[in-house]
This record gives structure tokens, sequence and C-alpha cells, in this order.
């Protein structure tokens, strides 16, 4: 196919003027040799009386006169390349004869190939024009390092809603078997009748006669009085994650969980009596320094006085008010006791 | 091995044999359409009242109740309604890790309880389905007062279905194995249980027992999900087909889980089975198994064994 497009090219160039041309252009000599040889090759081609023509154009001559030529030429290129040129372009045949010649086969695959880099075009265009539609995407965080790329691509939503009915399910036509993941799987019925599942259940009703325990007492506990034993569950004192003593007290965990807005009660209350503490070191500082102060010499009797009476409690025991007034001690000089519920908590079971 | 429904209309006892084994004949209602495709593209209708708590149960340890946990969740997630997973397992917590959410869970319900933070605060929302949280009782070196533990779940569930967001349509809780404190804890604010069981004889005595307190601290509601089933040994009689346990519980079935390595892979990387993409085979069940919960359906036909898929002529060339 390549030979008899470079003969049709050949034969396109040559008829106009073959000197000129064999003068100014050498290389189109060459190539004129190899297309001769190509096309004796191809003497059955239907172009073949054209190309015979160009081959005696080419091949007439003796075997000396094309290097003659071809050293002349040479001479002629280096001394005029805009000449050469214009030579180049008045050789080449008119385009409307050209057309005229091979018209309607040209434009055709010149619109092919118009077409294909249209569509190669708009398509680069396309892909980029997407890659950079979204330019705060999940693609972009995984570019820097703030997700894991391997992570991604999975959790995409469903495109089947119904389980049963996706493309992987398929039903087989007797409705016998049904494939699923590419395996066929044979159907059996479920057997079981509602009378088999409540003979069970007076079965299991007998076997197992059990009272959910509403009371947890650690080992060596007492059984308080009013107290079913079966509902009593003995929880070892090693236990590794049960304990029955809670240090905090029953309603005020439920007013914590149903707490919806605000500060959480012990975050508040570690910021109340640590806002307390502050205070009164800073109250305490403040009055050492009147204390030391000796400049006010007018001011010392009035305030050692009441220094003496404010700093009494302050010093003797700065956080015995604190626990006090607070609601709650802060966790860290909490008392392990001073909230402790009973320790074998009983545990009123409710169902909703 | 996964399963099929039929028509809610069709009557259980409608079938007279009983497949015990493999070896069975074949089933002569086959004739009867199985109504398994249910409409095309349509949500779960979701029936009972909300929110659902459902605990997921089973006496033995490593049947893979909190796989089933993740994966019934996220499935409830993806179908589009909201879902709080409790992981109630108080000493051996592992539901984070299912999830790939470790990282995130800074607060539990102990921290809760003692006010150090709210409620809304210790829920992890999860990326991926925004609609789905999961709530950890405990850390795992912190003790939990048993005095109150079922109470403190009982007002979880209050309190989540009190919140400004809206009440969650389903709560599941995912529960220790044993019945030990930590299973009163789990089941105390249940309405509903899932069982979940493997074709082996040791976890079906435990599944019976649970089943037992279950019903005795009065939750009707049970079913079944086995779980880890495997084809080939059915077929080679070495494991109990699923109509076989069925047989020995008498629950109704919600799901049968085939053995997938996809599991292990799934927990590997933090993502539940149901996310993979292109589904799986045990990813399909659970699926499955959270649209017959939404509409407290039950299975009623299972697919009992693998046939060679029969080829068409043209299949040589991929037809």
């Amino acid at each position: 196919m390549a030979s008899i497009w470079s003969l049709q090219f050949h034969s396109l160039c040559f008829p106009v003027s073959k000197h000129h041309r064999v003068f100014q252009f050498p290389n189109v000599v060459k190539l004129r040799n190899e297309f001769a040889l190509i096309d004796a090759q191809l003497s059955s081609n239907r172009l073949s009386t054209n190309r015979n023509v160009q081959l005696r154009a080419v091949g007439s001559s003796d075997q000396d006169q094309p290097i003659k030529t071809e050293t002349f030429a040479v001479a002629l290129n280096t001394n005029d390349p805009v000449a050469e040129f214009q030579g180049f372009v008045t050789s080449l045949p008119p385009v409307v004869f050209v057309m005229k010649r091979y018209g309607g086969r040209n434009i055709a695959i010149g619109l092919c190939l118009a077409a294909a880099f249209l569509v190669i075009a708009v398509r680069a265009f396309m892909a980029r024009k997407s890659r950079y539609k979204k330019p705060g995407s999940v693609a972009d965080l995984v570019r820097r390092g703030q997700l894991r790329s391997d992570r991604r691509g999975i959790s995409r939503p469903l495109k089947y809603e119904d389980p049963f009915n996706n493309p992987l399910v398929k039903v087989g036509k007797n409705n016998s078997t049904v494939e699923m993941c590419g395996k066929v799987y044979r159907l059996a019925p479920v057997t079981l009748t509602e009378e088999e599942q409540t003979i069970h259940q007076k079965r299991r009703s007998r076997a197992y006669q059990w009272k959910r325990p509403t009371i947890f007492l650690k080992e060596g506990d007492s059984i308080p009085p009013d107290i079913d034993p079966d509902t009593i569950r003995w929880i070892p004192a090693n236990h590794p994650f049960a304990t029955t003593a809670s240090d905090i007290d029953e309603n005020l965990a439920q007013n914590n969980v149903y707490q919806k807005h605000g500060v959480p009660f012990r975050i508040q209350a570690e910021h109340e009596a640590l806002q307390r503490k502050l205070e009164a070191l800073q109250s305490e500082q403040k009055l050492n320094n009147l204390v030391i102060d000796p400049t006010h010499a007018q001011d010392f009797e009035r305030p050692f006085k009441l220094n003496s009476k404010s700093q009494e409690p302050v010093e003797q025991n700065p956080f015995s008010n604190q626990s006090g007034n607070s609601p709650r001690p802060p966790k860290s000089d909490q008392a392990p006791n001073a909230f402790r519920s009973n320790s074998s908590s009983s545990e009123e079971m409710q169902k909703p | 091995m996964l399963s099929l429904l039929h028509t809610p209309s069709t009557p259980l006892n409608r079938f007279s044999f009983s497949p015990k084994t493999l070896k069975s004949p074949k089933p002569q209602f086959l004739k009867t359409p199985v109504q398994s495709v249910l409409q095309w593209n349509r949500k779960p209708q979701l029936a009972g009242e909300t929110p659902r708590v459902v605990v997921i149960t089973s006496g033995k340890g490593g049947v893979g109740k909190t796989t089933t946990t993740a994966n019934v969740g996220l499935s409830l997630a993806r179908f589009g309604f909201s879902v709080v997973a409790i992981d109630a397992d108080v000493g051996l917590r592992n539901l984070d890790l299912l999830l790939g959410l470790e990282n995130r869970v800074n607060y539990t319900v102990v921290e809760v309880l003692n006010g150090d933070c709210r409620l809304d605060q210790a829920l992890v929302r999860d990326k991926r389905w925004s609609n789905f949280e999961l709530l950890c009782i405990s850390k795992p070196r912190s003790k939990l007062p048993l005095g109150f533990g079922g109470k403190a779940l009982v007002w979880v569930v209050d309190a989540l279905k009190t919140r400004e967001e809206g009440s969650p349509d389903f709560i599941l809780i995912d529960c220790p194995a044993g019945i030990d404190a930590g299973f009163i804890t789990a089941i105390t604010p249940a309405n509903e249980a899932v069982l979940v069981t493997t074709p082996d004889i040791t976890s079906l005595r435990d599944a019976d027992r649970v089943i037992g307190l279950l019903e005795c601290d009065g939750i009707r509601d049970i079913k079944m999900m086995v779980n880890r089933v495997r084809t080939d040994m059915i077929r080679g009689e070495d494991m109990m087909s699923v109509l076989d346990i069925q047989e020995m519980l008498g629950l109704a079935l919600l799901g049968v889980i085939p053995e997938d390595t996809e599991v292990i892979r799934s927990t590997n990387r933090g993502f539940p089975l149901v996310l993979n993409q292109p589904p799986t085979l045990a990813g399909l069940a659970f699926e499955q198994a959270a649209w017959r919960l939404v509409e407290q359906d039950s299975m009623k036909a299972v697919m009992v064994e693998e046939e060679p898929k029969k080829r068409g002529f043209f299949s040589f060339f991929g037809g």
C-alpha cells in the first residue's frame, strides 16, 4: 500500500517538468529511482500506464548522467535555497489539477483525517476539562496525602438497590436454580413450620429456666432481703472488666446520658474547682503581698487584721470549701468513696 | 451459599418433603414460581416501630457476631436507614476495628456516664456513610460498673430516641460471647435478636442455650444467621446443611453466609465486606440478610449445593 501511495506521489510530482526537477531536487530523483524499482515490480497495477511514462523519464538516461546532474544540483542548492524553494513550489502541480484527477478519493481521505484529528482534539479537550472540573474533589485529598488512595473506590453508592435483583443474581428459567457471582446453586425450600417453631420454644422453656439477673454482688457480700436468689449475679472480685462498685451516682449518670447541650458535667465541675483553686491562690498571693509590703505603713494594721481572719481557712485547708461549694470535686482530688453509691447496686431491669 | 425469597404469601408448610440432607429428592415445589426477585430498584420497606433495637448474639465466640454487625449495619446504612451500632463487648471490643474507626473512638458510654462527655460526642460517625454511627460501651482497660450496665444501655436508647436529629431507624447491639454479665447488659434494651451460628455442633449447642435465655427474657422475635457455610463440605456430607441446622434450632432464617476469604481481607483493611466493589458472595448474602431484617422477613428457600454451570452451544466463543 505504501508503494502505491508513493507511486501516486511520484506521478503527481513528475509530469510538469522532469528536467527542472531533476536538476533542482536530487533527493526527489533518488526517490524516483526507488519508485521506479517498486513500480517495475508492481507492473500489474492499474496505474501502470502512467508510471511507465515516469519510469521512462527517469530511466531513459545512462548511468552517468544522473550522477552529473546530481552534483550540479547540489551546487545549485548551495547557491540559492530560496530559489530552490520557489522551484519546488512551481514544480508542484496545481491543486485544481490534482483535485480533478484524484479528487474524490483524496477528499474522502482528507475528510477522514480531519475528522480523526478533530475527534482526538475534542477528546483531549474534554479530558482536560473534566480533570479540572472539580478542583476540590476527594482525588485532590488523595494527591495531598490526606486520604489513603487504597481505601478509595470501595464505598461507592449502590448501583442496584435490591440485592435480590442485581446483575450478579440470576434466577434460572424453571426457578430451580439461581446463579450468583458466576456460580449456579440448586434451590431447596425451607420446611420449618410454625408448629415446629412452637414445639422448639416449648422444649427450650422446659429446658432453660432462667431469670435475668437484677442484682450484681461481689463474692462475700451478703444477700439483701426480699431478693430472689435466682436473680443474683455473682461477680468475682478480680473480674477483668466488670465491677460491682460504681463511683458515680445513678441519677447523676442518667442525667449525664440524657444531657444534650452544654458542657459535660464532670468537665464543668473540674473547671469550676480549678477556677476556685486559682482564685484562692490569687487571693493568698495578694494578701501575702499586702503583708510583706512594708511601704504602706498607714494601712499596715487593718490589712493585717483582715488578713489574719481571712487567711486562716485558706491556709489551713485550701480545698475544704471547694468540695462543699462545688457539686463535685475534681477528679484528681476526689476521694475514692466520696460519691460511691452502694457497692452492690441493684439493677432494676426495665424492659422498654 | 446464598438464599432467595418466595412471596411472603407462600405458606411455609406448603412443601411436604423434608430435605434433611443433600441427598434429598428434587423438590416438587419448583413448578411454582419462586418469587425471589423483588421489584426492581425499590427501597426496602421498614417494618415495625423505630428504633428497632436488635441484639446480635451467639453464645459461642468466633462465629461472626461482630462481622455480622458491621456488615448488616453498613448495608442498612446503604439502604438509606440511619443506624447506630453499639459495641457492647466490654472487655474485648472489636467492632471499631472491623469498621476502620479505631482511631476515632475517644469517648465511650463509660465516659458519658461519668460526665466526661455528652452522648453525641461519644457517637463516632462513619465518614463513608454518614447515617451510620458507632458507639462503644467502654475502653478495653476501663471497668464497667455492672450495677447499671443494662440500665445504661436503656438510657442510651432512650436518649437516642429523643435526640434532635431524629431517632435512628436501627440500633444494633453487638453482644459479647458467653452468657456473662456482658450478655445481660447487651440484651437488656433489645426487642429482637439475631442469632449467629456456624454449622458445627459446638456453636449449635451454645446457640440453643442462648435462644432459651432470650426467650426466658421475653425476646420472642429471634432469627438466625448461619455463617461460614461451605457448599463443598455440605455436598460431601462433612458439614450440616442449613436445613439441618434449622431443624435442630427451630428458628426462622435471616441469612446464610458462605465462607469467604474476603472476610479476612476486609477485616484487615477496616472495610466491611458489603462495601467491596465488585460485591462478593458473602457481601451479597449480608446485604440480603439486611434486606430481610428491614422487612422482618425470613428466608423461604435456601441454596443447598452448587451445580455445574450449563454451557450453551456458543459458550466456546464466549456466548
